[in-house]
């Protein structure tokens, strides 16, 4: 078969599953991946400037131009949920020099329906079946679940501001160490004295003055007092405990049978005592229990590593690629995971559902089926 | 390009301080045209001498369409893709030192270090929904710096000039440039961050690894290396 065959297959096995057919936009803001995303995205976005000065990007995948048309959807007719299908073109910079610019993703997303392990589980087995369909055995299965590490950090009871710098840093390239080891310097007395005061705003704003400092750019006084007070409530804090750093370097660690998962992780949390992170556990043991029934041949492929997928950067929950022979580990044939914040960053907050999607890349399974024949 | 093909900077402090270096290998250079020529030859080696914008040279060097040139290694490591394996610095030349560095207005008495940043970053977007802007002329410098000090929460604004002056005039807030003394990022009511020098960048010797080598230029190289190599010993 070649490529519009397979293409033809796969979409077949998404339609045969519901969903409106759909071709989003091409051409996007770049302010949508970028403002979304940050910056790490951009060395793999075809960018340009239209005759305006501003920055545009050719759809780097279907999930957000097909987000960003629900979420408009959504303003308009309220909440309801959703399936979109498509076979359409997505555009991005190569990592290798064998990737393509631009190539044809066949999938599914899915708005508004109930963020459980078994619609996971179902997400999952739909595109390995598309897989299967094309004539293309899963070599392995990597999968992660962005939401296991934040609810660790949770169960670690550490304060606040500890707990969001974790979460933020477990997405980044440096991860959590660069962050914890880049200990927080005391603050200067005058500026100490200034928070003690009851108008902290005005008395630091005093400070800038006697020290002839002009306040520029777009942060206010407002925000460098909060600034000023979540820096001294870490440096009370004395940084992250020995405990609760074994714990996350444990758990960062984690590599193993997607079967063998749950009673990893659960071990984990039991041997650190974090009772706390139990609820996570439970659905996630629920949807390796749900996968392997779907895919029992998952229980040979599949792995979970926990750090998986932490740099995917608008998933929030179950993440996999599927691999294949012959193909690099970053050349996977099918990827897919849950979003359920998207919408939500989408619209600043005006309207949110859950979200989850999966594709499959037909051209690299012309590739695979190639090197098998 | 079966010549050899050496670029060095077209004007400036640079300029003179290159044609000094030369000289004291022993092959002092000939400008063809005076003074406003684009060419030029050395003393006593076959070779083209173009004289470019240190920016053209480093991506003459990146791109394979010059064999050596003079220029600064802020740009070399700028405009690499994949950094410091898109060319070979053969020699640092003591001179055109200056460090890129991350830079935020003194006023952020909350933000003395890169992982202060992050939260102040991820502070501002959830005030202000959008992200923080970071002006700057070294963009994939800037990226890379970032990420590899898990500092995600920041938007990139491309500086054409004077990029100290983004804050004071709402750009941007924080910015990437390049400094000598600190003392113009001090008058636009800058700091530099403790943990944000990017790079200690000076002129640098390049050569090309994309570049060909035909037998000629392989033989003027060789000539010119050789006496490279022959100054280290005296010096």
């Amino acid at each position: 078969m070649n490529r519009d065959a397979l293409v033809a297959v796969a979409r077949a096995v998404f339609e045969a599953a519901g969903g409106t057919p759909i071709d989003p936009d091409y051409v996007l803001p770049a302010d949508i991946p970028l403002e979304l995303s940050g910056e790490a995205v951009r060395a793999r976005l075809c960018v340009f400037t239209d005759n305006r000065g501003a920055e545009m990007v050719m759809r780097p995948d279907l999930t957000l131009p097909v987000a960003q048309r629900e979420a408009a959807r959504l303003g308009e007719a309220g909440a309801s949920a959703k399936t979109y299908t498509y076979a359409a073109r997505a555009f991005r910079l190569p990592a290798a020099p064998d990737d393509p610019f631009e190539f044809t993703q066949v999938g599914l997303e899915r708005f508004g329906y109930g963020a459980d392990p078994a619609a996971d589980a179902d997400l999952f087995a739909l595109v390995h079946r598309a897989v299967e369909a094309c004539g293309v055995q899963p070599k392995s299965i990597v999968t992660g679940d962005l939401a296991i590490f934040p609810a660790f950090i949770d169960a670690l009871g550490l304060p606040g501001v500890t707990t969001d710098l974790l979460k933020r840093a477990f997405r980044q390239e440096g991860g959590v160490r660069a962050v914890l080891d880049a200990a927080s310097r005391p603050l200067d007395t005058d500026v100490l004295a200034a928070l003690e005061a009851d108008d902290a705003e005005a008395a630091l704003g005093a400070v800038l003055a006697a020290r002839a400092i002009p306040l520029a750019g777009a942060r206010s006084l407002a925000e460098i007092v909060d600034g000023l007070r979540a820096r001294r409530a870490a440096i009370e804090a004395g940084g992250l405990p020995d405990a609760a750093r074994t714990a996350l370097l444990a758990l960062r660690d984690v590599d193993c049978p997607l079967a063998e998962a749950p009673e990893r992780l659960a071990a984990l949390a039991r041997a650190q005592g974090l009772p706390g992170a139990e609820t996570a556990l439970a659905a996630f043991a629920l949807r390796v229990e749900k996968i392997l029934a779907l895919v029992p041949g998952a229980r040979r492929t599949a792995a979970f590593r926990a750090g998986f997928g932490r740099r995917f950067t608008y998933y929030d929950g179950f993440v996999f690629e599927v691999l294949a022979e012959g193909l690099a580990p970053t050349q996977p044939v099918a990827a897919g995971g849950r979003y359920d914040g998207l919408i939500a960053g989408l619209s600043s907050g005006r309207v949110s559902a859950t979200g989850i999607g999966g594709v499959v890349r037909p051209d690299r399974m012309v590739r695979v089926r190639r090197a098998g024949a | 390009m079966s010549r050899l093909t050496i670029a060095i900077p077209s004007k400036g402090r640079l300029k003179e301080q290159t044609e000094d270096w030369l000289a004291s290998l022993g092959h002092p250079l000939r400008q063809i045209g005076g003074e406003r020529g684009y060419t030029a030859e050395i003393d006593g080696l076959d070779a083209e001498v173009r004289l470019l914008s240190a920016r053209e040279i480093a991506q003459g060097l990146i791109e394979g369409s010059l064999h050596y040139g003079v220029t600064g290694e802020d740009l070399l490591h700028d405009l690499a893709p994949d950094g410091a394996q898109d060319f070979a610095v053969l020699k640092r030349l003591g001179f055109g030192g200056a460090d890129v560095v991350v830079a935020v207005p003194q006023a952020w008495f909350d933000v003395d270090s890169m992982a202060d940043l992050e939260a102040a970053g991820a502070a501002f977007r959830k005030a202000h929904g959008r992200r923080l802007r970071v002006a700057t002329k070294y963009l994939r410098l800037t990226r890379r710096f970032f990420a590899q000090k898990s500092v995600g929460e920041y938007r990139l604004v491309e500086s054409a000039g004077a990029t100290e002056a983004a804050p004071s005039t709402g750009t941007a807030d924080v910015i990437v440039d390049i400094t000598t003394t600190g003392a113009t990022l001090k008058a636009n009511g800058l700091k530099i961050l403790r943990d944000g020098v990017i790079l200690q960048s000076e002129a640098a010797f390049t050569q090309s690894v994309r570049a060909n080598f035909g037998e000629a230029a392989r033989q003027a190289a060789d000539q010119l290396t050789g006496a490279l190599s022959q100054a280290d010993h005296i010096s």
